[in-house]
């Protein structure tokens, strides 16, 4: 089980053992185990065919699972009808029915749920108002804009009041205004559900989630908070230069500053250099590469991403 | 000419790559070719006479004598020496029984002989100016096989008598349609089958509404809720069934208001249009429990709609011979299929002015298939897409 240190007097909600999905001979998932605490936000991080959405389709029920365990406040999923109330799916696509309004959809879905007549207008009107989708109510979900799509998507995951919320890349195609919209919502809703998502974009996952695990073909790489993920990459900043041409190993060692600690990778022109203090180097630096004949072209300062961790664990970046 | 073989080098591997949607397409044609030799050929039609001889008898030169029996025993005997004609004549004691034998289709004609047959086939051997011997043909006018029978009775009949006389054509027929099929219009004759063709056509609508969901991935967050199959299925085949209602209503109106006229109960027609409307959605479950999306149910939505159309009766006159008889109610290769039970009661009830009673038959056969079909499509929609993979 994967459990980092300070997290031990918190409460298990989910936990995840041995989970195994095979398609034939391919193994989608892996045996990987993890838990999830209650009220956290837990990313899963990793590229496309990782094996993210097979693992929380197999969390709602909505796919079988060919071994292990799955684990919700203590039922296993599928041994129960009733863990169908705990669990609230935003899949990754728009699902919602076109010919229906906002309210009708949210309506809908609540009585599939079994809510309370007089519950289900309220909880619809204040989920639509919470995610700005107020004034939408009476529209056609076919006349939604892109954003707003998503964020009834997000709604029709909520209207029963599910205590685990599983958000499959609830950024995908978002523009900034909505991004910022569903980020600060779900940081909300993590008060009192625990919340899992999936993504390939490291920003997301770096900003949303409170512990994090990087999966690549069908399994758990790592599992911690973002910042001690970043950390386990080496301290200090990452200073990237665009050249105009690959510099050569030779020439990479004359790059070097004598009593400094730098880690330097070339990859496609661009030169990654690793370091503490490296706003003051950088005129040093480009002076170097400049008397070698590479011109610069371009220079970016950052810190550590949860990208660098992925490539340092896979020696890949996530859109590969 | 490089980009025109790209097209064809393009559109060959994208055909080959949907070989489903490519097999069904090819497999259309002959697939209705033996359909139509199982239903046709294979069950080689019949024609089955009734004669009922009212004939007093009368006095010839050389005694008594009952013509009437004697051609009933040639014609008995006629069906029997000639095998190769798919014909069989059998006589009968009583008018009623006859009649009833013709409704339920164990017959398809009836020649009736006068009580004055014999004095009549007498006078006209001696009497050069006596009329021709006067026979009553009896059936559905609007039937296929009481014409083709028609035939053969108006030949046996005239080669008897003519040889009995010696005159030509010495017969004069007469005919009695059963219920109103002798005075029905051509219009009148069609309304029937294209209200059960409208019925049928709900099977696209209805698949498209099941279907719907699944293509829209809208049922993600139905078996999310774990709603029963059941559940999303019959209520959505509530609104298909009232939608058929609708059509059946206007289309009987169409009707109507465009001169049709038929005999036997509104309401009877309306029931049996109503629950053939309810089977063909329950046969819709087993196509949307087949397709994914709405162009899969346009090609092979075909299938049925081709068999439903043509070899139920509905688009024109098709009947197989009953296989076998089932309480006195004929069952053909067609009788697996709703519409052509809807078809016979319609019939029976448009055109032969039968009660609902006598369509009884025909209610429960559509009843016994629409379970049989929902059954099979409930198991089947549910195992394809509603269940966990």
């Amino acid at each position: 089980m994967h459990l980092n240190k300070g997290h031990e007097n918190k409460e298990v909600y989910i936990h995840v053992s041995n989970l195994v999905k095979k398609f034939g001979n391919f193994n989608a998932v892996d045996r990987i185990s993890f838990s999830v605490f209650k009220g956290e936000i837990f990313g899963l991080l990793g590229p496309n065919g990782a094996g993210k959405t097979t693992t929380i389709r197999m969390l709602c029920g909505l796919l079988s699972k060919t071994d292990g365990d799955i684990k919700i406040n203590g039922s296993s999923v599928r041994s129960e009808k009733a863990l169908t109330n705990l669990i609230g799916l935003c899949p990754q696509e728009n699902i919602h029915w076109d010919k229906l309004t906002c309210i009708e959809q949210l309506q809908f879905m609540g009585s599939m749920y079994n809510l309370k007549e007089d519950n289900l207008s309220d909880r619809s009107n204040e989920l639509l108002q919470l995610l700005g989708l107020a004034d939408k109510k009476n529209v056609l979900a076919s006349k939604l804009s892109g954003g707003m799509k998503r964020r009834l998507n997000l709604a029709l995951a909520l209207v029963h009041d599910p205590s685990v919320v599983v958000l499959d890349e609830p950024e995908a195609g978002l523009d900034p205004q909505s991004r910022v919209l569903i980020r600060n919502f779900i940081k909300s809703l993590a008060v009192d559900k625990t919340i899992i998502l999936t993504t390939h974009n490291m920003d997301e996952a770096d900003r949303m989630a409170d512990r994090v695990a990087i999966m690549d073909h069908g399994k758990i790489l790592l599992i911690d908070t973002p910042e001690n993920l970043k950390k386990s990459v080496g301290e200090g900043d990452i200073l990237e230069l665009r050249l105009s041409r690959q510099p050569t190993e030779k020439e990479i060692s004359t790059i070097q500053i004598p009593g400094k600690s730098m880690k330097i990778k070339t990859d496609n022109n661009i030169l990654f250099i690793r370091s503490a203090g490296l706003t003051d180097l950088i005129p040093v630096l480009t002076e170097k590469i400049s008397a070698l004949g590479i011109e610069t072209e371009s220079i970016t300062l950052r810190g550590n991403t949860l990208e660098d961790v992925f490539i340092q664990l896979t020696g890949k970046n996530l859109r590969q | 000419m490089k980009r025109f073989w790209r097209i064809v080098s393009k559109s060959l591997r994208e055909q080959i790559r949907n070989y489903w949607i490519m097999i069904l397409g090819v497999s259309m044609a002959p697939f209705f070719v033996a359909i139509y030799f199982l239903i046709i050929e294979a069950s080689k039609p019949h024609y089955d006479i009734l004669i009922l001889n009212k004939d007093k008898g009368a006095v010839d030169f050389f005694g008594p004598v009952n013509y009437g029996r004697i051609l009933c025993d040639s014609a008995v005997h006629f069906s029997m020496d000639t095998m190769s004609i798919p014909l069989s004549i059998k006589t009968a004691n009583d008018h009623q029984q006859a009649l009833d034998q013709l409704r339920s289709k164990q017959s398809d004609a009836l020649i009736i002989l006068p009580e004055n047959f014999s004095q009549e086939l007498i006078k006209l051997r001696y009497d050069l100016n006596a009329p021709p011997v006067k026979i009553e043909l009896v059936g559905d006018l609007t039937d296929m096989y009481y014409m083709v029978s028609a035939i053969w009775a108006g030949e046996i009949m005239n080669a008897f008598i003519c040889e009995s006389s010696g005159r030509p054509y010495p017969i004069e027929v007469t005919e009695t349609s059963l219920g109103i099929s002798g005075t029905m219009s051509d219009f009148d004759m069609v309304v029937p089958g294209l209200l059960i063709l409208s019925v049928i056509m709900l099977m696209f609508s209805a698949t498209i509404a099941f279907v719907a969901e699944v293509e829209n991935k809208t049922i993600i967050r139905l078996k999310l809720s774990k709603l029963k199959t059941i559940e999303f299925l019959s209520g959505v085949s509530v609104i298909q069934i009232l939608l058929g209602v609708v059509s059946i209503l206007l289309t009987l109106a169409t009707a109507i208001l465009l001169g049709f006229h038929f005999a036997g109960s509104i309401w009877t027609v309306l029931l049996v249009a109503i629950l053939t409307s309810i089977s063909i959605i329950a046969f819709s479950l087993i196509l949307g429990a087949a397709t994914k999306t709405v162009n899969e149910i346009l090609v092979l939505g075909n299938f049925p709609l081709f068999l439903f159309m043509f070899f139920t009766g509905a688009a024109f006159p098709i009947e197989g011979k009953p296989m076998f008889f089932l309480m006195g109610y004929p069952v053909s290769i067609q009788g697996f299929m709703s519409p052509t039970h809807a078809i016979s009661a319609l019939k029976k009830v448009m055109i032969l002015n039968m009660e609902f009673r006598d369509i009884l038959p025909e209610i429960f056969a559509i009843l016994i298939l629409t379970v049989i079909y929902f059954a099979i499509g409930l198991f089947a929609f549910g195992k394809r897409h509603m269940q966990l993979k």
